[in-house]
């Protein structure tokens, strides 16, 4: 079952239920309250009454008492054998229409007198209807069980004739004070409250009765209004809980569809939630931020995917073992791809060790070998041959041979770098330059001299670097001035290049220009290269580090 | 008579040499080795001689070295280096070390005899090529004794003109880097903060 289903049906049992409670005792309360104010009100009425009826009985009787002369027949004849005594008597029966009468007898000088009451007046007692609704009536009866006042409902018919045997007049009759609900002597049910009526030797019942009908009107009508209002209550609370599962299951079938989405590998969908519970919009929120966690883990691995091993990621807790595992393959790789350009590097850094040493070698055959060869034939020379023309010029081409020889000691591999560092080489190998040039070129010796700390083979490099660039500025710039100077600092050395040629564009330049046979030995020390060139300045900036002991 | 001693490896080279010499009448090679060693221990039993003639390059014990052990025991033989080397700090280095004069070995008979005679007479002798090398070497070489270094010295006074790092690496024609690197260590030289404090601590002390 649905959401929206149970919802309905729980909110709405529950209202029904709380509802009907209510209105079910209200309504009994209410109607137990009617009962009992009706019940009251119909014994004061009938108590009244009965004061009324004993007070009029008693002025007749008194009245009569002691009047002389004073006798109201009424039409009846008094049998000889009875009422021989003084008293009140119920003397209807005697009547000849059987009007109601009470009759009063007085024996006087052993005369009998009989009065009745005003029948009328008992009458204007009972009729008086005040307070008693439309179908609310006081009533005597008699101990034969018929009426002795005149019924409401049957104006027409003469008391006597309705015989009344209701539970309040057997209950009267047996001098029990009493109420009810029970049918009268129309059968229909009312509300009784009824009382002996003992005056001299009446035995009556005096009955004040209202319709259980007319009284339960205002009930009847309550209950219709409580009917109405449980009606109108259990709309009101369907429609609110209808749009109460439409505010909660809307915005979770939207977001269903949002998993979906990202369950498909889509995690840039994003849903607007307006007038959403707190609760369902911190789950958009926290939805947002899963996709979000996904996506950036996704775009990570798209990041590792591309081989772009810098790019960062933050595991979202100790639990995200995507991120961690994305982490530990991106660290593995970057170790690997580490490890290559390492091998990389030591492979370069072999390679031009060796042409180096090559070179070195190279260059100590010429001048070690070579030179002093020249040198003892020149003595020889100069020793052995006569003076004259030819002696001359064979010493001039020995002379000619050594200097040739020099140079390309120099350019393969200056003496003095083992001897005296790279300051003092850079310093007599742009002396040599210069010889050759006609433009100034100038270098700055700014190494720390016999205290030097930078390392042979970054001597070797920084030489090539410097000879290379120097080549380069020859070759192509067309400059008119060079300026070198290279600082030593406590831990970094900076080979800073200068001239004023033409320029180039360093994402342009062929490789054959020599660039990265540089670039190869700036990796190589671990150094960094910046290379600026526009038309008339072109600069060249290498740092390399420099450990502060010269073993390491 | 100038009595000459010749300490070269190269075993034709000296000869040649040594034959070079003695065709001098007033020249007289009494002893020719090998290396700086067997000179040194020669001259350990006779000092009778003038003039040594030195390769810087020799196996064992080289020419400098040799030049070193003679200066400091102050001895009265006066040496000449005779190289292959032509770099102003190999002059320089043995100039420096009480060479009397710099030869190449290719140098021409004439200047090689004249040097000999020069140095004979206890003067130095440095060929106006070789004197040219030795000075521009030693041009680049100049150490400051002061607080701050020439260059240090240099930033510092652009500094107080007030000129950025950029201008003056542009100036000076260093990386940015190091004149950062140059002010920082002028900084903490001069025990300073700021350029403000630099400025007012290096005119204290006439700095600039």
């Amino acid at each position: 079952m649905s959401v929206k289903n149970w919802t309905l049906l729980i909110i709405n049992s529950l209202v029904l239920l709380v509802v009907l409670t209510i209105s079910f005792s209200f309504y009994s309360e209410f109607s137990k309250v009617l009962d009992k104010r009706i019940l009251l009100h119909l014994r004061s009425i009938k108590t009244l009454k009965k004061i009324q009826l004993q007070r009029l009985v008693n002025k007749e009787w008194n009245a009569f008492t002691y009047a002389t002369n004073i006798a109201k027949q009424g039409g009846i004849k008094l049998p000889e054998n009875e009422f021989l005594v003084n008293g009140i008597y119920d003397l209807t029966h005697l009547h000849p229409s059987k009007k109601t009468s009470i009759g009063l007898v007085k024996i006087k000088d052993s005369v009998r007198y009989l009065n009745i009451v005003s029948y009328k007046k008992i009458q204007q007692i009972l009729l008086e209807r005040t307070g008693m609704g439309a179908s609310g009536e006081s009533y005597l009866v008699g101990n034969d069980y018929r009426l002795r006042s005149q019924s409401r409902f049957f104006p027409k018919t003469k008391p006597y004739e309705i015989i009344v045997k209701t539970e309040g007049v057997i209950n009267g009759l047996k001098n029990i004070r009493g109420e009810g609900f029970f049918p009268d002597y129309r059968g229909i049910e009312v509300y009784s409250v009824y009382n002996s009526l003992n005056i001299g030797n009446l035995n009556w019942v005096i009955l004040s009765e209202i319709d259980v009908k007319e009284v339960q009107i205002p009930l009847k009508e309550m209950r219709d209004k409580l009917l109405i209002l449980t009606l109108i209550t259990l709309l009101v609370s369907i429609t609110i809980s209808l749009f109460l599962t439409k505010i909660i299951t809307n915005p979770l079938k939207k977001i269903h569809n949002l998993i979906g989405f990202m369950a498909k590998g889509n995690y840039n969908e994003k849903i607007q939630l307006k007038n959403s519970p707190k609760e369902i919009t911190e789950m958009n929120v926290a939805l947002a931020n899963l996709s979000e966690v996904i996506s950036s883990a996704v775009n990570f691995s798209v990041e590792i995917g591309n081989m772009n091993l810098d790019s960062e990621y933050q595991p979202k807790g100790k639990n995200d073992l995507l991120g961690k595992s994305l982490l530990k393959m991106r660290n593995k790789l970057k170790a690997y791809r580490t490890l290559e350009s390492e091998i990389n590097k030591s492979n370069k850094r072999l390679l031009i060790q060796n042409l180096e040493s090559e070179r070195k070698r190279l260059a100590r055959e010429l001048h070690d070998g070579l030179g002093p060869l020249l040198t003892t034939l020149k003595i020889n020379v100069q020793n052995k041959i006569e003076s004259g023309e030819n002696k001359d010029t064979i010493k001039n081409i020995i002379d000619t041979t050594i200097a040739e020889i020099r140079q390309m000691t120099n350019v393969l591999m200056p003496t003095s770098l083992d001897k005296f560092g790279i300051g003092a080489t850079l310093n007599n190998y742009v002396q040599s330059i210069q010889d050759s040039i006609s433009f100034p070129i100038s270098f700055e010796n700014l190494t720390q001299h016999e205290n030097s700390n930078i390392t042979k083979e970054q001597e070797i490099h920084l030489f090539r670097i410097t000879q290379e660039l120097i080549n380069n500025t020859i070759k192509h710039a067309k400059a008119s001035q060079i300026k070198i100077s290279l600082t030593e600092f406590a831990d970094f050395l900076s080979l800073f290049y200068f001239d004023d040629g033409i320029g180039f564009d360093s994402e342009k330049v062929t490789t054959g220009s020599g660039l990265t046979n540089i670039k190869d030995r700036v990796e190589i020390c671990n150094g960094i290269l910046i290379i600026n060139s526009s038309k008339g300045k072109t600069t060249f900036e290498i740092e390399m580090p420099i450990k502060n002991n010269k073993n390491d | 008579m100038i009595k000459i001693v010749v300490t070269d490896d190269h075993k034709l080279f000296r000869i040649g040499l040594a034959e070079l010499l003695k065709k001098q009448k007033d020249f007289n090679v009494i002893a020719t080795f090998s290396d700086g060693e067997k000179f040194l221990d020669f001259y350990t039993k006779s000092q009778d001689f003038d003039i040594v003639l030195l390769d810087i390059n020799m196996p064992n014990i080289d020419g400098i070295e040799v030049l070193n052990k003679l200066r400091k025991i102050k001895s009265s033989v006066k040496p000449i280096i005779i190289s292959m080397y032509d770099d102003g700090n190999y002059i320089a280095k043995c100039s420096k070390n009480g060479a009397y004069s710099y030869l190449l070995k290719n140098t021409d008979e004439e200047e090689l005899i004249k040097a000999i005679r020069i140095v004979a007479k206890g003067k130095k002798y440095f060929s106006s090529l070789i004197a040219e090398k030795m000075v521009n070497f030693m041009a680049t070489q100049s150490v400051s004794e002061n607080l701050l270094s020439n260059k240090e010295t240099e930033v510092l006074l652009l500094i107080s003109k007030g000129l950025t790092t950029k201008e003056i690496a542009t100036q000076l024609f260093v990386s940015t880097r190091t004149i950062e690197t140059h002010r920082a260590n002028i900084l903490k030289k001069l025990e300073v903060k700021n350029t403000a404090q630099l400025i007012k601590k290096a005119s204290e002390i006439k700095l600039i």
